[in-house]
């Protein structure tokens, strides 16, 4: 008997558990619920922030919109979208204008062509959409254009009697001024090998002035014997045997690393565009915060690119799931997301860098000395690198020059059989 | 005599004591590391020492944990999967391993065998076929799909234990109770789950910890809030690039406190049972 009765209740459980699982789509005049699958798990804070006050917005102006999001950061994110592009996508996502992302994402076919003319008004930047094409389509849109700087902190330099260096020798003979000052020259977070990624892109692009093509054909072909690539990697060497990055820097990771200089122990620090919101954030101290200024890669000698040709790419982005049901309000919230007075805007006020968007509308002239120096120094640029080398190729390639990075840098690799083994794992 | 005699010298005991200490400090070194970082800054967390002391205590983010947090709704359903988890696979190994061990059929070896083979299949392995099949069955964002999964994943190790705790109850005692007209069901629950306390205070435990901090699954199955777990709680603060660290060692050190107080609780029969399984396994 209580065998029977078990089975009746587990049975009966199951079923209830199957009939709510089931979800009802409605037509475009009813009430519709969009699904946004979102890499920002904050929503009380920064970018995560700027994204949820758009959706609020757009769910007052459209009273029968429900917006249901689903936020997880990215190595979780990335995990979760691959069980989506099996089974149906959400219908609003967040994507990565990049090829170690995005080739295969479009290869599986779930992302919705966008038609590019809708944007011409949306001012984007120049060459911003190129990252989310494919053979001429259109497939997503760029949320942000990051910059890859040094942060400094102005008063250390002038105290000292520092001033920014205008050569890569000049950089790293500065920092051995620094170290024996007994400072930390440059805060870097080698623990998570993507920044340091970015570094030797950085390099690569002031010794190239273009690297797109070099780039893609030594991926191509599993072959980065180019001279180039030895000759940046070089570079990001020696400044690591020259002490230019805190003692560790192989393994602490971001937090560490901007701590150290937000603290004051490290002179410089480097990383993104995004991180000017640091001028904002009041839990860095006052003498600090109002005193970090930027410069970029200083050029390298015979290096073809000039000290306007920055490093530069538009990364993270949103696109449209080419299976959603409610694929035309999806495309309405997207273009309501990206209409300029509102992700730009806000983001701008929220200072969480640089929009894709031309912002210059936008400027209240009561921005922050940093926030007017990064907008300078994109206005003033002559050229953009474009994606970063880590991310122009499959994702086995990602993670292998993310990992093998850190050991080139501290001498445990030699420099050719790093780029033997990023090449290896092109193939 | 001299033996004994030799162990109660002073020096003995005291060298004894030094070491339970210091083992004593290691385990429980990192709860305190994250009591401690838990009430002070983000900023203050990047000196050198390995402890801090803060400035001024922030309790204020154990409030954001659990406003921001959504924390006691996370709680909430962290008790209720778990829960129910520990209770199915609690009855499911008892009665499996009754079923094995006891009762004469021709496949009782080969069913044990294979069920026990399921501790070698790792998880993330079966992520993406699972989340196909919950997805065709329409099962994701429900409870099953963490319950089914938790209950699967900890079943072979609670049928381990079970089936070596209770090849050590002499068979002579059901003899007696179906003697006494005792039926099965009875048998099992009247007669042989009483003896079996240590091991399933061992198995609830284990099952317990196990799925009280898993993640993986539950971010893959899960989507809307009503069924995510306290892991999610961390996520809330976490930035795209750097995350709010003082805040989420105040979760952390929230959702570590049920677990700790579990263990406290069932502390003495879990050593009992893994000792006990161990001999007899």
């Amino acid at each position: 008997m209580k065998a029977k009765w078990w089975s009746v209740a587990l049975t009966a459980a199951m079923v209830t558990g199957l009939m709510s699982g089931a979800t009802i789509y409605a037509s475009a005049e009813e009430p519709v619920t969009l699904k946004v699958f979102s890499n920002l798990p904050d929503r009380k804070n920064g970018q995560g922030l700027v994204e949820q006050m758009i959706i609020d917005e757009y769910m007052e102006e459209n009273p029968n919109v429900t917006i249901e999001v689903e936020a997880l950061d990215e190595e979780a994110y990335k995990t979760k979208f691959k069980a989506y592009a099996m089974e149906g996508m959400p219908d609003v996502v967040n994507i990565w204008g990049q090829p170690s992302f995005l080739d295969e994402v479009l290869e599986a076919g779930v992302l919705a062509e966008l038609n590019e003319d809708d944007y011409a008004d949306y001012k984007f930047i120049e060459g911003s959409l190129e990252g989310f094409k494919k053979d001429g389509k259109l497939y997503g849109l760029p949320r942000n254009t990051d910059v890859a700087v040094f942060y400094y902190n102005q008063k250390m330099f002038e105290d000292n009697g520092w001033s920014v260096p205008s050569t890569y020798d000049e950089l790293l003979e500065l920092g051995k001024t620094i170290t024996e000052a007994g400072m930390t020259p440059v805060a870097m977070d080698g623990g998570d090998g993507w920044p340091m990624a970015v570094y030797l892109s950085d390099l690569l692009y002031k010794i190239t002035g273009d690297y797109k093509e070099t780039v893609a054909n030594a991926v191509a072909n599993g072959d980065f014997s180019d001279e180039a690539f030895a000759q940046a990697t070089q570079l990001l060497k020696d400044a690591a045997d020259a002490g230019l990055f805190q003692v560790g820097y192989d393994s602490q990771d971001y937090g560490t690393a901007m701590n150290l200089f937000t603290n004051g122990q490290a002179a410089m620090f480097y990383m993104g565009s995004w991180e000017t919101s640091m001028a904002l954030n009041e839990d860095i101290p006052e003498e600090i915060r109002t005193n970090i200024r930027v410069f970029t890669m200083p050029t390298v000698t015979d290096g073809a690119a000039s000290a306007t040709d920055i490093e530069a790419w538009n990364g993270g982005g949103y696109a449209v799931s080419a299976s959603s049901e409610v694929k035309d309000e999806a495309i309405k919230f997207l273009n309501f997301m990206y209409q300029p007075d509102k992700l730009s805007k806000y983001g701008w006020e929220n200072g969480v860098g640089m929009s894709a968007q031309d912002q210059t509308d936008y400027m209240t002239g009561e921005e922050t000395e940093l926030m007017k120096q990064i907008v300078e120094i994109v206005t003033n640029a002559t050229s953009v690198s474009g994606t970063p080398v880590n991310d122009c190729g499959p994702s086995a390639f990602k993670t292998s020059i993310e990992s093998e990075i850190q050991s080139v840098s501290n001498g445990t690799i030699d420099v050719d059989t790093f780029l033997g083994n990023i090449g290896t794992a092109c193939k | 005599m001299e033996i004994t005699g030799k162990k109660k010298t002073p020096i003995g005991k005291i060298i004894l004591w030094i070491a339970l200490i210091f083992v004593a400090i290691i385990q429980i070194f990192p709860l305190i590391w994250l009591l401690d970082f838990s009430l002070a800054s983000s900023n203050e967390m990047f000196t050198n020492g390995l402890l801090i002391i803060p400035e001024k205590i922030q309790w204020g983010n154990y409030v954001k944990a659990f406003v921001d947090g959504n924390f006691i709704h996370y709680l909430k359903n962290s008790l209720l999967i778990n829960g129910l988890a520990v209770v199915l696979v609690v009855l499911i190994s008892i009665m499996a391993a009754f079923a094995c061990l006891r009762m004469h059929w021709k496949l009782n070896g080969l069913v044990k065998t294979l069920l026990l083979m399921g501790m070698m299949i790792p998880i993330h392995a079966t992520l993406l076929p699972n989340y196909k099949i919950y997805s065709t069955l329409h099962m994701t964002d429900t409870i099953w799909a963490l319950l089914i999964p938790y209950v699967a994943f900890s079943l072979p190790q609670g049928l381990f234990l079970m089936t070596s705790f209770m090849s050590a109850i002499p068979v002579e005692l059901e003899e007696a109770a179906v003697m006494d007209g005792c039926g099965i069901y009875r048998i099992i629950f009247q007669i042989i789950t009483p003896m079996l306390k240590a091991s399933i205070a061992t198995v609830s435990i284990m099952t317990f910890l196990n799925n009280w901090n898993e993640f993986m699954m539950a971010s893959t199955y899960l989507s809307s809030p009503k069924w995510k777990t306290l892991p999610f709680s961390v996520l809330e603060f976490t930035g795209q690039y750097s995350s709010n660290y003082a805040v989420q060692f105040a979760v952390m050190a929230l959702t570590a406190a049920p677990a700790v107080l579990i263990y406290i609780v069932l502390n003495k029969h879990i050593t009992k049972g893994v000792a006990m399984g161990a001999v007899k396994g």
